[in-house]
């Protein structure tokens, strides 16, 4: 089979939205306008942590052009746990905030007005009662005794299978230390990442004359969106029309369905197209970032450059919410050995709860932390016991046959392979040790004390 | 609270608007007058996605108010694009790859033929500084750069697609 | 927006009459590009605004002893003109091409920290200000326009009008570090300009933005090079002075302690290319 055969395979395809884009035709949802259409503009908690006493709209229904306020009272199911469908939770997030407030920016009611600046208007005319509560920043310290409890089960952080953390055993981790030569420890922060799209996330939703909504919504996933909206309304999901798939980038930050439950329910209670943009205050300050992470590693480290042992206590802040971050601590848990065969291996991940931002989906969740994190490792292990850095890989690479610290079989190993190929990109000459490996042969590599 | 009546040339065509004080030309060119190229990114002048050119220069429309551009000549992508097929800027981002979400590529077009408008012949550096003040979350700005070199070269667009990857594991050494 | 009128006066005079008559209820602005967004998204909500662009403000007029700029010059003519040092690089240091076609030399007086890249050129090249309400003009040193973190010596009823370079004598050298190599908030700036006598330093000006209140002069640097050869010495000792005496802040952009650090760094560095 040549390429010359194939018309897709090995052909550069050009976009099919790619003429759209550059005549400035292609429709995004602020192009969209309807005559009747209502903005939805969110009162926000500028507290980190609070007790919600009483909301007085009386100065915002005052407004010219008020229409309606939505409180969690008017929300069918007030439950936002976006992974329901999955059979993740626990149910720990509200749509609109009930009792407590758990993060700066957390949605409280929803006001609805004529024009944007109406609802601006009143979202600032309404008078929230709060009363403030300490609150906490820090993963480590959120799991400390004293520090302020964020969950109504009583804990900050996620329980997994009964556990406080998602745990990896495998072999006999002190075993695997008391036969290292070298102990290398190292801690790695990835910091939180706004994924910045220049087109913040937004709806509009629109009551159809068939009793139907359409809703037009940048988000990334239009059947996850719809099913969860369909959910907290307590519709049948054939109610809802969900139309979309034209995303001003997202790069994971449209999955967390934010803006349509809510748009959707004020269609639907004033009849009205209503629509919901954030600004690009609240895409940076209230919208969902990469998780932020804090990672232990300690390794043992044979004089041949065999890791033995690798221990990891990683912190994931999923700040004040739940969102995707349970599941990007299990990927996390599973990619923090790296693509190394390592005998001996404990890994405890904490999805830890603070009053930050919620994190959520960004670009490989949990495993680029867990990338970034074991190589710099790697790195600081080769520098430790004077090893090349390519060979302390290559020594360490899974291969075909090998078992993951969490029992399955590699099957599609090739790491072998691209350490290879990156090597000859790149001009290096790799000792000729290194040049015969393959992920196929499981035999220990045996590199020679004289370069060769 | 006094409207006026405010006049200009847009993409060639005379044009008259009704506005209240301050309202700004992103508001009147999208939601007044239906141009939706144009569009909307922070409202602050930081993303570069409102550029609209006024007179041949690059300028900001959710920081310009309809009342300054009176008697002005205003150019949005609209008025780039030709009745049949692509104006060479618009061919070019479309042939490179220059545009996945496609929110920046309106600025970055009118700015790019500002840029050309102003020099025919740019040399990387100044294209590159040129498009600086336009934002990009997608493409990692290479393609967008290309793509302006490309017409600023005169070069035929509609190359095979094999000689651009040749030519990107040439960049990688 | 609450704003229930916007006037764009056609003259000097036509600006400054309606100065007089609404004082402090009038938002002045030229560019657009530090006041709108404000207004746009709510922050600033005036009843009236007068804006600059069509009131004659916008020029660059040599005279013998100097270089005179209209106040609402957009800062894309300052980059492009060839007849003083420092300016067009000042002005290139400010956002991309639409903010500099856009923003004026004046308006740069009133960017709030670390803002002010225009500025710290302006200052070590002795620049005045020239302000003007209905009565009466005078004339100010830039040096002395800054009386606080966003607070000037501008009357209610005054405007700036014009920006007066008087042709430098020395070498200069200008820089500005920031996140990014371009379109970038400043984490420190320095302008500086050497006057010789023979193979000493006669004058020194040292200005620095991002690292105080408003941008302003390093004295004590200044009065450390006097007299000095411009040395390896002299350079590290006016760095280190220019690095204690700044205010700096910390912002997301930058730490106070980076910003205290980085002022020595980049003191230094212009310096010495002044020496080169």
């Amino acid at each position: 089979m040549s390429e010359q055969n194939l018309d897709v395979v090995g052909q550069s395809v050009k976009r099919r939205d790619g003429i759209g884009h550059v005549t400035g035709k292609t429709v995004f949802v602020d192009d969209l306008r309807f005559p009747d259409m209502l903005y939805l503009k969110m009162v926000r908690s500028p507290y980190h942590h609070a007790r919600i006493k009483g909301i007085d709209f009386s100065a915002a229904e005052k407004v010219p052009g008020f229409v309606r306020a939505f409180t969690y009272k008017d929300v069918p199911k007030n439950i936002y746990t976006i992974l329901c469908l999955i059979g993740v939770g626990p149910d720990e997030e509200p749509v609109l905030a009930e009792q407590e407030v758990l993060y700066k920016g957390e949605q409280i009611a929803a006001i609805v007005a004529e024009t944007e600046e109406a609802a601006m208007e009143a979202v600032a005319k309404t008078r929230v009662d709060f009363e403030e509560l300490p609150a906490v920043f820090d993963v480590e310290e959120a799991l400390k005794p004293g520090a302020p409890i964020l969950k109504p089960w009583g804990t900050n952080y996620f329980v997994y299978e009964g556990h406080d953390c998602r745990r990896i055993r495998y072999g006999d981790i002190e075993a695997g230390f008391a036969q290292a030569d070298y102990i290398v420890e190292g801690r790695y922060q990835p910091g939180p990442v706004e994924h910045a799209p220049l087109e913040t996330t937004a709806c509009i939703a629109k009551p159809e004359a068939d009793g139907r909504i359409t809703v037009y919504t940048n988000t990334q996933a239009l059947y996850f969106t719809m099913d969860n909206t369909a959910l907290i309304l307590q519709v049948p999901f054939n109610k809802l029309h969900f139309v979309g798939g034209t995303v001003g980038g997202a790069f994971g930050g449209k999955v967390d369905v934010i803006v349509e439950p809510i748009a959707t329910l004020a269609a639907m209670r004033t009849g009205r197209p209503v629509k919901y943009q954030f600004t690009r205050e609240e895409e940076f300050h209230v919208s969902s970032t990469r998780t932020a992470w804090r990672i232990y590693f300690r390794d043992g480290v044979s004089k041949d450059g065999h890791i033995v042992a690798r221990q990891v206590t990683s912190y994931a802040d999923s700040g004040a919410y739940n969102r995707h971050t349970p599941y990007a601590v299990t990927k996390h848990a599973a990619n923090i050995s790296g693509p190394y065969t390592i005998p001996n291996v404990h890994v405890d991940v904490h999805c830890v709860y603070t009053n930050r931002q919620p994190s959520s989906a960004m670009r490989g969740f949990g495993v680029t932390s867990a990338s970034f994190s074991t190589e710099l490792q790697m790195d600081k292990i080769a520098r430790t016991i004077g090893m090349d850095p390519w060979e302390i890989r290559l020594i360490n690479a899974y291969r075909n046959g090998d078992i993951r610290p969490y029992q399955k079989v590699v099957e599609d190993a090739t790491l072998v392979e691209a350490i290879k190929g990156a090597a000859k990109l790149v001009g290096h000459e790799l000792p000729k040790w290194a040049q015969a490996m393959n992920s196929w042969d499981r035999g220990a590599a045996t590199p020679v004390t004289v370069e060769g | 609270m006094a409207s006026k009546i405010v006049t200009f040339v847009l993409n060639g065509r005379e044009t008259e608007v009704m506005v209240k004080p301050l309202t700004t030309m992103q508001v009147v060119l999208r939601d007044k007058l239906g141009y939706n190229a144009t569009k909307v990114g922070c409202k602050e002048g930081a993303c570069g996605t409102c550029t609209i050119l006024v007179d041949g220069e690059p300028m900001l429309s959710c920081l310009l108010p309809a009342e300054d551009v009176e008697g002005r000549q205003v150019t949005t992508l609209e008025g780039l694009t030709p009745v049949d097929g692509l104006h060479p800027l618009q061919q070019a981002f479309f042939d490179n790859y220059a545009t996945q979400c496609g929110y920046c590529t309106p600025g970055m077009i009118m700015v790019a033929k500002a840029l050309l408008d102003h020099n025919p012949s740019p040399t990387r550096e100044e294209i590159v500084d040129a498009l600086s003040g336009n934002l990009c979350r997608c493409t990692g700005y290479e393609p967008i750069i290309r793509a302006v070199e490309v017409v600023a070269e005169g070069q035929d667009s509609r190359r095979p697609a094999m000689a651009e990857r040749r030519r990107d594991k040439e960049i990688v050494r | 927006m609450t704003t229930k009128a916007y006037n764009l006066p056609e003259s000097l005079d036509e600006a400054l009459g309606m100065l007089a008559q609404y004082g402090s209820n009038l938002l002045v602005m030229a560019g657009g590009t530090l006041a709108m967004p404000l207004i746009t998204k709510g922050v600033s909500q005036p009843e009236r605004v007068m804006g600059l662009r069509r009131a004659g403000l916008s020029y660059v007029r040599e005279t013998g002893g100097s270089v005179a700029i209209g106040a609402a010059t957009p800062l894309t003519q300052v980059v492009n003109y060839k007849g003083l040092p420092l300016l067009p690089q000042a002005a290139h240091n400010i956002g991309g091409w639409a903010i500099r076609n856009m923003g004026t030399v004046g308006g740069n007086l009133f960017a709030p920290p670390p803002a002010g890249d225009l500025v710290v050129a302006l200052l070590a090249l002795d620049a005045s200000v020239k302000l003007a309400n209905a009565r009466r003009q005078r004339v100010v040193p830039l040096a002395g326009f800054f009386s606080g973190f966003m607070a000037n010596v501008l009357e209610p009823d005054e405007l700036v009008v014009e920006v007066q370079v008087p042709r430098p004598q020395g070498d200069t050298a200008l820089l500005k570090l920031g996140r990014l190599h371009t379109d970038t908030p400043t984490v420190v700036g320095v302008a500086t300009r050497i006057v010789w006598e023979g193979r000493k330093v006669k004058e020194a000006r040292v200005a620095l933005n991002g690292v105080g209140p408003y941008p302003m002069r390093a004295r004590k640097a200044e009065a450390m090079l006097v007299g000095t050869a411009l040395d390896e010495a002299a350079i590290a000792a006016a760095a280190a002075a220019a690095a204690g005496e700044c205010e700096p802040f910390s912002d997301p952009i930058a730490s106070e302690w980076y910003r205290r650090k980085m002022t020595g760094v980049i003191v230094s560095r212009a310096l010495a290319q002044v020496a080169a």
